[in-house]
């Protein structure tokens, strides 16, 4: 399992995955808006989305968890 | 009659010190993936170098009839070294005997690296791993006397040192107590990700006093320590650490009245990367890769990144211009938008200070929205860090070249230009004294409410005011030096840097500040 947690806080601006996504290594998976700018979070490894924790409009914290990707 | 008893002591006496903790504190040291202090050195230094100092420091043993039985050495390693052929003095607990808490004699060794790299001028390396001292005292006999009234303050050589020669030190094993506050007084300090932790005080003493039940790890290995500033970088390993000082030093002078090794250069000054054309998103919400855009500009593979876990906001580092050390300071516009944090803030002005003490002209690749802001921001202190950097930037006499890349807004900003420095912009440049975006919905409220469809209206003010802020005006003005093509970057920061030369030997010496941790 691969967790992908926030770097900063921030808005979720676009979700672009959802359960059972499958994603290559290096798909966008989300975009936050973070000061007027857009931070795009690409997937760390190949695989199938298995959760989201964040939803489009959310305010997020640092190190707050985001996605799990399996394997 | 001839001294031969008394050389053969002396023999034995050097063969007792290599021994150091003995052989069984040797194999545990190693059996825990960790090098004795004397082969970090070998390491460190170039083979056959090291010159040591009061390698007969110690406690010896004697039996009932006087005759020298043992001898548990100081427990610090000092002496000088060369490395890439460059003399260093360089000096580290010897964790094999008593754990790096220092004995008498390992303490006067360890407080004389300080004054030794200051009396000679040269460069100072420290390999840490130790504690600090035991409520049993430096003799482990009962606390041992204080020290006189009129002792020199014990940590004047080691800011003397800062403000003198370079100061690289590692944290290779658990480093805790006075070894740890001297770990972070050096101009870069690494970590290993794999044995070394930082501890002001360890568990059992935290968990006395706090109740607090942590692991070294927990409380200090690299995840807390490169995030939060503690030490500039984390590597692997010991020999990534080492490998990793080696190269620091290769950008410094010896000391402050020296200026920095210029070495060949096989980049040619004129190189155009076309990139660079397109790197800035004309999408102003889109952040681009300002690594790129430093690898770009530098000599190949000459940036030393420093301090990239914490302050992330800011990149800092040393790189070469055509062989010539320089510091590197930019946005990463990808972190919180490139906005100055307080601990970007304090990350920027130590690598002004270290500028500053050692003469390396700065490069300031801008792109700064203006300070953090929010209630996290007012927590951290943000505007009294920001304006800390500020202002050290105003004080520096070194001199600077700021390429104006794509935002320049703000007070923060300010702390990018240095005094009567050069200044140029790309075609992407844009600055004011706050973004559009934030600005026009506070300046034209009323104006944005009253509208029939506000927000078209508050798009179309943003559209009109961000026109106003492209480069042309200010370089009409003078307010710039040149408008150039992001391609020609190169060239012109060679061409810059060749012009300073001059200026540069004035610099050398004492400076009004030097750096602090």
């Amino acid at each position: 399992m691969t967790k992908v947690e926030l770097e900063t806080g921030g808005s979720v601006w676009k979700m672009l995955v959802q359960p059972g996504d499958h994603v290559a290594q290096g798909d966008t998976l989300f975009i936050l808006e973070v000061m007027k700018m857009e931070v795009p979070y690409p997937a760390p490894v190949a695989g199938e989305v298995i959760a989201t924790h964040i939803a489009e409009g959310d305010a997020v914290e640092e190190d707050q968890l985001a996605i799990e990707i399996s394997p | 009659m001839t001294w031969k008893l008394e050389t053969d002591e002396i023999e034995r006496r050097r063969e007792l010190a290599l021994s150091q903790g003995g052989e069984e504190a040797i194999a545990k040291q190693h059996s825990q993936n960790r090098l004795t202090i004397r082969e970090r050195i070998e390491k460190l230094i170039d083979p056959g170098s090291l010159e040591e100092v009061g390698p007969a420091a110690g406690t010896p043993h004697y039996d009932e009839n006087g005759v020298l039985t043992g001898m548990d050495p100081a427990n610090f390693v000092l002496g000088f070294g060369k490395v890439n052929g460059r003399r260093i003095v360089v000096g580290g607990e010897d964790f094999t005997l008593r754990g790096g808490s220092p004995s008498a004699a390992g303490l006067r060794k360890s407080v004389y690296a300080e004054e030794l790299a200051v009396q000679y001028r040269l460069p100072l390396v420290r390999l840490h791993e130790g504690s600090g001292g035991s409520v049993g005292g430096t003799g482990g006999k009962g606390p041992s006397l204080p020290g006189p009234v009129n002792a020199p303050a014990r940590f004047r050589s080691v800011a003397q040192a800062m403000a003198t020669v370079p100061v690289a030190s590692a944290a290779l094993g658990a480093v805790a107590g006075l070894p740890a506050g001297r770990l972070v007084a050096s101009h870069f300090s690494v970590m290993s990700k794999s044995t070394a932790q930082i501890l002001t005080a360890g568990p059992a003493v935290v968990a006395r006093a706090m109740g607090e039940q942590k692991s070294k790890d927990e409380l200090g290995g690299w995840k807390v320590h490169t995030k939060n500033g503690t030490v500039d970088n984390g590597a692997e390993d010991e020999g990534a650490c080492i490998a990793e000082i080696r190269r620091f030093l290769s950008y410094m002078p010896d000391n402050i009245y020296q200026l920095a090794p210029v070495i060949d250069c096989d980049d040619p000054v004129d190189r155009c990367d076309e990139h660079l054309l397109e790197i800035v998103p004309r999408n102003r919400r889109q952040a681009f890769e300002m690594r790129s855009v430093i690898a770009s500009v530098v000599d190949r593979d000459s940036f030393f990144e420093m301090g990239r876990g914490y302050g992330r906001s800011q990149i800092t580092g040393l790189a070469r211009l055509n062989g010539q050390t320089v510091g590197v300071w930019a946005n990463d516009g990808k972190f919180l938008a490139g906005s100055m944090t307080a601990d970007g803030a304090h990350k920027a002005r130590r690598f002004m200070e270290l500028c500053e003490t050692f003469s390396f002209p700065i490069v300031s690749l801008v792109d700064e929205p203006g300070f953090m802001i929010g209630s996290q921001a007012e927590r951290e202190a943000t505007i009294r860090h920001g304006a800390s950097a500020v202002l050290t930037a105003a004080l520096t006499t070194v001199p600077w070249i700021s390429v104006m890349i794509r935002r320049s807004f703000g007070v923060a900003q300010a702390a990018h230009y240095g005094p009567d420095g050069y200044v140029i912009a790309w075609p992407s440049a844009e600055s004011g004294p706050l973004p559009v975006e934030g600005g026009v919905a506070v300046a034209f409220r009323r104006e944005i409410e009253a509208a029939p469809d506000p927000d078209a209206r508050r798009r179309e003010l943003e559209e009109q005011l961000a026109a106003k802020q492209s480069p042309f005006p200010r370089a009409e003005a003078l307010g710039v030096h040149d408008l150039i093509d992001p391609r020609q970057t190169r060239p012109e920061l060679c061409r810059w840097l060749d012009r300073v030369q001059p200026l540069l030997p004035s610099l050398l010496g004492p400076t009004a500040f030097s750096i602090r941790p």
